[in-house]
C-alpha cells in the first residue's frame, strides 16, 4: 500500500541550509580557532607541571628534564598553524612544530657554565659554537625534539606525557568550544539574512 | 615465541583492570639501566592518567585510562618484539592503540617504539 506524504514549507528550509552553507566555511575556520585554542591552553598549562631536576648524566638512571629545558618550554610560541582548506574540511594543528630552536648549553653540570638560551634560532640547526677550536658546548636545539625527547620520553629521559594527557584530557572540551562556535556563527548569519532579530 | 610474552600480556592485563596509573617494566631486562648493556632490547608498559572518552566510543560516553608501551632495541627489528606487542595490545585493548612514534635516538643509537593505548576505566 503506497504512503503519501506531504510537506510544506520544504522551499523555504532548503533555501535555509544553502544560505547556512554559504556561512559554513567562515563558521568552520572560526569553530576550528576556538577548539585549537582549547588545546593550546592546555598545553601551556601542562608545561608548568612538568618535573625537572638540575641537569645530570644519566648515570644508573633515567635523568628529568632540567629547568632549563623546560623553560625553553614555556617560553616557546605553542602557536596555532595556518588553517588548511581540503575540500570541505579545514585543518590545523597544534604544538612545538613551528617553534624553531632554542640556543642551549649543554655541558653547564661538567664546566660550571651557566645555560644560555635564546628562542627563535635563526629556524637553522647549527652546530657547536666554538672559541678558539674549543667547543663552547652550545648548540642549537629544535625545539620539537626537547618537547618530544619529554613527552615520549627517551633511553635517557623519564617520559612525562604532558601534551597527549593535555590533548587526551581536553579532547571533549575542545570539540564543545567547536559546535558553540560553528551554532553561533550559523545561527547569526541565518538571522542575518533573514533580516536579523 | 618468547616466554617474555607472557609476562607482557600479564602486565597489560594488569593494568587493565587496575584503576590507578601504574608502571610495569616488562622482563625482557629486569633491572633497566644496570643490565642495558648486556641486553638487546627493554621496555616498559605504563597506565599513566585518566583521559577525557575512550577513543573508540562515538557515544562519548565510556571514560578512559590512557597509557603507552615503550620498547627500546639495538635492533631496527627490535628482536621481533613488535609483533609480540601489537597482538598484546590487540588482544587486550580492543583496538583503541596507535603505534605513536617510532624513531632513532642518535645519542646512543637504540631504536624506540611507542605505542599509546586506551582502557576502559
Amino acid at each position: 500500500m503506497p504512503y503519501n506524504i506531504s510537506t510544506e514549507g520544504m522551499e523555504e528550509l532548503e533555501q535555509m541550509l544553502r544560505q547556512a552553507g554559504d556561512a559554513a566555511q567562515g563558521a568552520a575556520s572560526a569553530g576550528l580557532y576556538e577548539g585549537a585554542k582549547v588545546i593550546a591552553d592546555a598545553v601551556s598549562g601542562a608545561v608548568r607541571g612538568i618535573a625537572t631536576s638540575p641537569f645530570k648524566y644519566a648515570k644508573g638512571g633515567k635523568r628529568q628534564p632540567s629547568p632549563e629545558e623546560k623553560a625553553i618550554l614555556e617560553a616557546a610560541p605553542k602557536g596555532v598553524a595556518k588553517f588548511k582548506k581540503s575540500g570541505g574540511s579545514v585543518d590545523t594543528s597544534v604544538g612545538f612544530s613551528q617553534s624553531g630552536y632554542a640556543r642551549i648549553t649543554w655541558n653547564h653540570a661538567r664546566s660550571g657554565m651557566r645555560t644560555k638560551y635564546k628562542m627563535g634560532y635563526g629556524g637553522r640547526a647549527t652546530a657547536s659554537t666554538s672559541t678558539e677550536g674549543k667547543s663552547t658546548g652550545i648548540s642549537a636545539k629544535p625545539i620539537p625534539v626537547i618537547a618530544n625527547a619529554i613527552n615520549s620520553g627517551t633511553s635517557f629521559m623519564e617520559k612525562q606525557p604532558f601534551f597527549r594527557k593535555a590533548v587526551s584530557q581536553n579532547r571533549g572540551k575542545a570539540q564543545k568550544a567547536i559546535e558553540d562556535k560553528l551554532l553561533k556563527m550559523i545561527e547569526a548569519s541565518m538571522n542575518k539574512k533573514n533580516g536579523g532579530t | 615465541m618468547p616466554e617474555e610474552y607472557t609476562s607482557l600480556v600479564a602486565a597489560l592485563k594488569a593494568l587493565t583492570q587496575g584503576e590507578a596509573p601504574n608502571t610495569v617494566t616488562l622482563p625482557m631486562c629486569e633491572n633497566e639501566w644496570d643490565t642495558r648493556p648486556d641486553a638487546d632490547s627493554w621496555g616498559t608498559v605504563a597506565l599513566e592518567f585518566e583521559a577525557d572518552a575512550l577513543h573508540g566510543d562515538n557515544l562519548k560516553q565510556a571514560e578512559a585510562y590512557e597509557g603507552s608501551v615503550d620498547l627500546f632495541s639495538y635492533k631496527k627489528d627490535g628482536d621481533g618484539w613488535p609483533a609480540l606487542i601489537r597482538k598484546a595490545l590487540t588482544d587486550n585493548c580492543e583496538g583503541c592503540w596507535s603505534l605513536n612514534s617510532f624513531q632513532r635516538e642518535r645519542e646512543n643509537n637504540v631504536f624506540h617504539w611507542e605505542w599509546i593505548f586506551q582502557v576502559e576505566g
